[in-house]
């Protein structure tokens, strides 16, 4: 593979090197052995890896004006490497994190003294479109109301920072698995000589969590994987996953509430559901609670879940936790619960519904990204340094016309790892999604669903705006 | 199982076994185009349309029966039966259904199900007519042949659970349907005609029967004979009696559908189809009679596994 044109950037944390030609510690055996690899070789492996993809079906669905197309997430074949103390930094920061979390779903749903002591103001948690009425006082098992939990972390000089908490139906995880097991077959001996740490099993410790929620500790519960359905964009995830788990994949037409417990029709009758993986939106799970005209969910079944005869996997209402207004008091909610300092830092934000704030945003939208606080997927946002002075002015007009919509942050300089581009390495701006796991204990692979921006110069990684994905290998060197 | 998959496996099984075997009948019909007579041609084409319950496309008919126009019209109607998405029964469409079917219920059926009928749709999902129309008969057969092989890797490494039995049972019921249509086509056809051999022999090679008859009737072509084999031999895996046979043994067994009535209904059905040809067969004066009761008894047979397995009332059904 040809560095010879990689431009290291002292000014962005680079993941391969530390200095132009210097690889980290950790990564010198694979650079080495990349660098060395005979130049078309590399080709050779991503058009395998691609091509597995289109085999396998690995696909996403979008949907045009005529026609539904079923694409599939550019995979780069270079991996990212972390050393394994790295990680493990993480992952006490991601099992910090997500204690405070649920502790804070509890308290927000129950006695509110979060608000009542001063921490959060109330009007941050009560104006919140997805904190649910419907939940307060309502007791979830083991008090885990995140079960699984996709934390976007994005990484500068300054270390490890939380971009997102995504806990309400995070997706992405199938495709950690795909991209190991695709690049693995392409890079056999570099991968059997770097050690790198296995993910391949979090199939089996997802069930495992699963099956801690069943209600009353129902021996050998029985799992459903709930879908919205084939036209969801994520649908081979939700395939996969049921796969994985050994759950059958249900629509809400699958599902039915009787006396208070949930069935499923199956060919020798209906059957006793105990712990649902619902990749369904709370607004659409149960039309007698949330929204009325819903046709994905399953009339009755809040009901079913408040009596304790089903689980929920996540909870409904965990989205007031990753509101991104919430998202900026998640520091002092870790001090406040647990007595602790956050080992994982937060990216600086600003809550435009402060006049402070939306004063500094407007003063600096050049330099600031600027976000929807009900939006994802790198939607509605400004990317102030990457935008026109007229794009800006239109922002800027509908940001004052309701500032509480809008937080601002600061243009980060995401790390960047080298990916394979026109037959050489250039560094590309990366993140990545880990996954969490929560049920008597807490449990995390060591990996995660690497993002890229193949876009040069792109910071935006959702791949429905251009970004791919990339293996995340936990080294062991 | 959950009964939407069951009914997922069951429609993929049903779409595939359609494309596999109007791939077949297209295949021996586009033989025909080299090297025989005109009538011949058009025999062959309207017997696939009558089989396959279509009209051909509006506008074209059928064009004179002379022999300038017998290739133009094939492909036509040969584009009207393999690539024409408006079509659901098109040998395109078929394979779409059936993979998409798959792709929603790919849990239900073996990695390697999947993957051998994904790289099959993946070659054809972006041809037309005119990329195979050198050498037609070589995206026939092989597309034939990717759907043996599709059923041979199920064999070799799908669970022998409920989806096994609901895809063997689809797969089943569809070939029955499509034999009776044919053969009935067939008889209706040919007694129309001056050569009351016509079409027969390759009926036979239609259902890979020719050796079969060879070695069980000799070489001499009889209609009768071929129309025996083809109805009541147990040994010839495509003929009517086998394919009945085989959608009896699965819904053995399977346990019991919770919609009792059409549980037991189905299983009569099925039964009521192989009595007709073991027993009143070998008598029958009208044999186009009898197999329009068995075509019914079969068309029957699907309602009644609907209704036994998916679409019972829930009040029938035991809670457990």
């Amino acid at each position: 593979m040809d560095f010879s044109r990689y431009e290291f950037d002292p000014a962005i944390h680079d993941e391969m090197f530390v200095a132009e030609g210097e690889p980290r510690d950790h990564c010198r055996a694979v650079y080495e052995a990349l660098r060395d690899l005979p130049d078309g070789d590399l080709n050779t492996i991503q058009e395998r890896v691609t091509r597995s993809f289109s085999q396998e079906g690995i696909t996403f669905t979008v949907y045009g004006d005529e026609e539904a197309e079923e694409r599939i997430i550019p995979i780069d074949c270079v991996p990212r490497l972390l050393a394994l103390a790295e990680w493990r930094e993480l992952e006490a920061g991601l099992v910090q994190r997500i204690r405070t979390l649920n502790l804070f779903l509890a308290d927000v749903y129950g006695d509110c003294r979060v608000v009542r002591d001063g921490v959060i103001p109330a009007d941050v948690i009560l104006g919140c479109p997805q904190y649910r009425l419907a939940m307060r006082g309502v007791g979830v098992p083991n008090d885990v109301w995140v079960t699984i939990c996709g934390t976007d972390i994005v990484r500068t000089h300054e270390g490890f920072m939380v971009l997102e908490d995504n806990l309400r139906v995070p997706s992405g995880v199938s495709y950690m698995i795909a991209n190991r097991k695709a690049v693995k077959a392409g890079l056999r001996l570099l991968y059997r000589r770097s050690r790198v740490q296995d993910v391949e099993q979090y199939g089996s410790l997802l069930r495992q969590t699963l099956c801690e929620l069943s209600p009353g500790g129902r021996p050998d519960p029985c799992l459903v994987l709930l879908t919205p359905g084939t036209y969801n964009s994520a649908f081979y995830e939700h395939m996969f996953l049921a796969h994985e788990i050994g759950a059958e994949l249900v629509e809400g037409q699958d599902l039915l509430v009787n006396d208070g417990f949930v069935y499923m029709r199956t060919t020798t009758g209906l059957r006793r559901v105990d712990v649902i993986y619902r990749r369904v939106d709370d607004d659409f799970l149960d039309p007698l609670v949330f929204r009325e005209d819903s046709l994905l969910g399953v009339p009755g079944l809040m009901n079913a879940f408040k009596r304790g005869n089903v689980a929920l996997a996540n909870a409904p209402g965990t989205g007031v936790a990753d509101d991104k207004s919430v998202y900026a008091y998640v520091p002092d909610m870790v001090r406040y619960y647990l007595g602790e300092e956050p080992l994982l830092q937060n990216v600086e934000t600003h809550l435009c519904r402060r006049p402070e704030d939306l004063e500094y945003t407007l003063d600096n939208l050049e330099h600031l990204v600027v976000k929807r606080v009900g939006e994802s997927g790198g939607y509605g946002m400004l990317v102030g340094p990457h935008s026109t002075p007229e794009e800006r002015d239109e922002y800027a007009r509908t940001l004052r016309a309701d500032p509480a919509d809008f937080v601002s942050q600061p243009t980060l300089a995401l790390s960047r790892s080298p990916c394979l581009i026109d037959g050489h390495a250039e560094p590309r701006h990366v993140d990545l999604r880990p996954f969490v796991l929560t049920g008597n204990e807490t449990r995390i692979v060591p990996g995660a669903f690497c993002r890229v921006a193949l876009r040069r110069g792109s910071l935006v990684v959702n791949s429905s705006q251009g970004g791919g994905g990339k293996d995340l290998w936990v080294v062991d060197l | 199982m959950l009964s939407r998959s069951a009914q997922g496996v069951y429609w993929m099984a049903r779409y595939l076994a359609r494309a596999g075997y109007l791939s077949r009948l297209l295949e021996l019909q586009v033989q025909f185009l080299v090297d025989r007579s005109v009538e011949e041609i058009h025999f062959g084409w309207k017997r696939i349309y009558r089989c396959m319950k279509r009209l051909p496309p509006p506008g074209e008919q059928f064009l004179p029966e002379t022999d300038e126009f017998a290739l133009a019209d094939a492909f036509t109607l040969a584009d009207d039966l393999t690539f024409e998405r408006s079509n659901p029964d098109s040998v395109w469409s078929a394979v779409a259904s059936g993979r998409e079917n798959a792709r929603q219920m790919r849990h239900c059926i073996s990695g390697e199900m999947w993957t051998t009928l994904n790289a099959a749709w993946l070659r054809i999902r972006d041809l037309e007519a005119v990329d195979i129309w050198r050498t037609p008969e070589v995206f026939y057969a092989r597309t034939r042949s990717e759907i043996h092989n599709f059923v041979g890797v199920a064999d070799a490494t799908m669970y022998r659970g409920a989806a096994w039995r609901f895809m063997r049972l689809g797969r089943a019921i569809e070939r029955a349907q499509l034999a009776v249509s044919l053969l009935l086509a067939q008889i209706d056809l040919s007694r129309r005609t001056e050569r009351r051999t016509l079409g027969w022999a390759s009926m036979l090679r239609t259902h890979h029967a020719l050796e079969a008859y060879g070695r069980v009737y000799g070489i001499d072509l009889k209609p009768d004979r071929v129309l025996d084999l083809l109805v009541a031999d147990p040994s010839l895996p495509g003929s009517v009696l086998a394919t009945v046979q085989a959608a009896a043994t699965e819904l053995q067994g399977l346990d019991g559908g919770p919609g009792v009535e059409a549980d037991a209904a189905a299983r009569r059905l099925a039964g009521r189809a192989e009595a007709l040809i073991l027993y009143d067969w070998p008598e029958a004066s009208a044999p186009e009679e009898l197999l329009e009761q068995v075509g019914q008894s079969t068309r029957d047979l699907h309602e009644a596994v609907l209704d036994a397995f998916v679409d019972y009332a829930i009040e029938d059904s035991p809670l457990r």
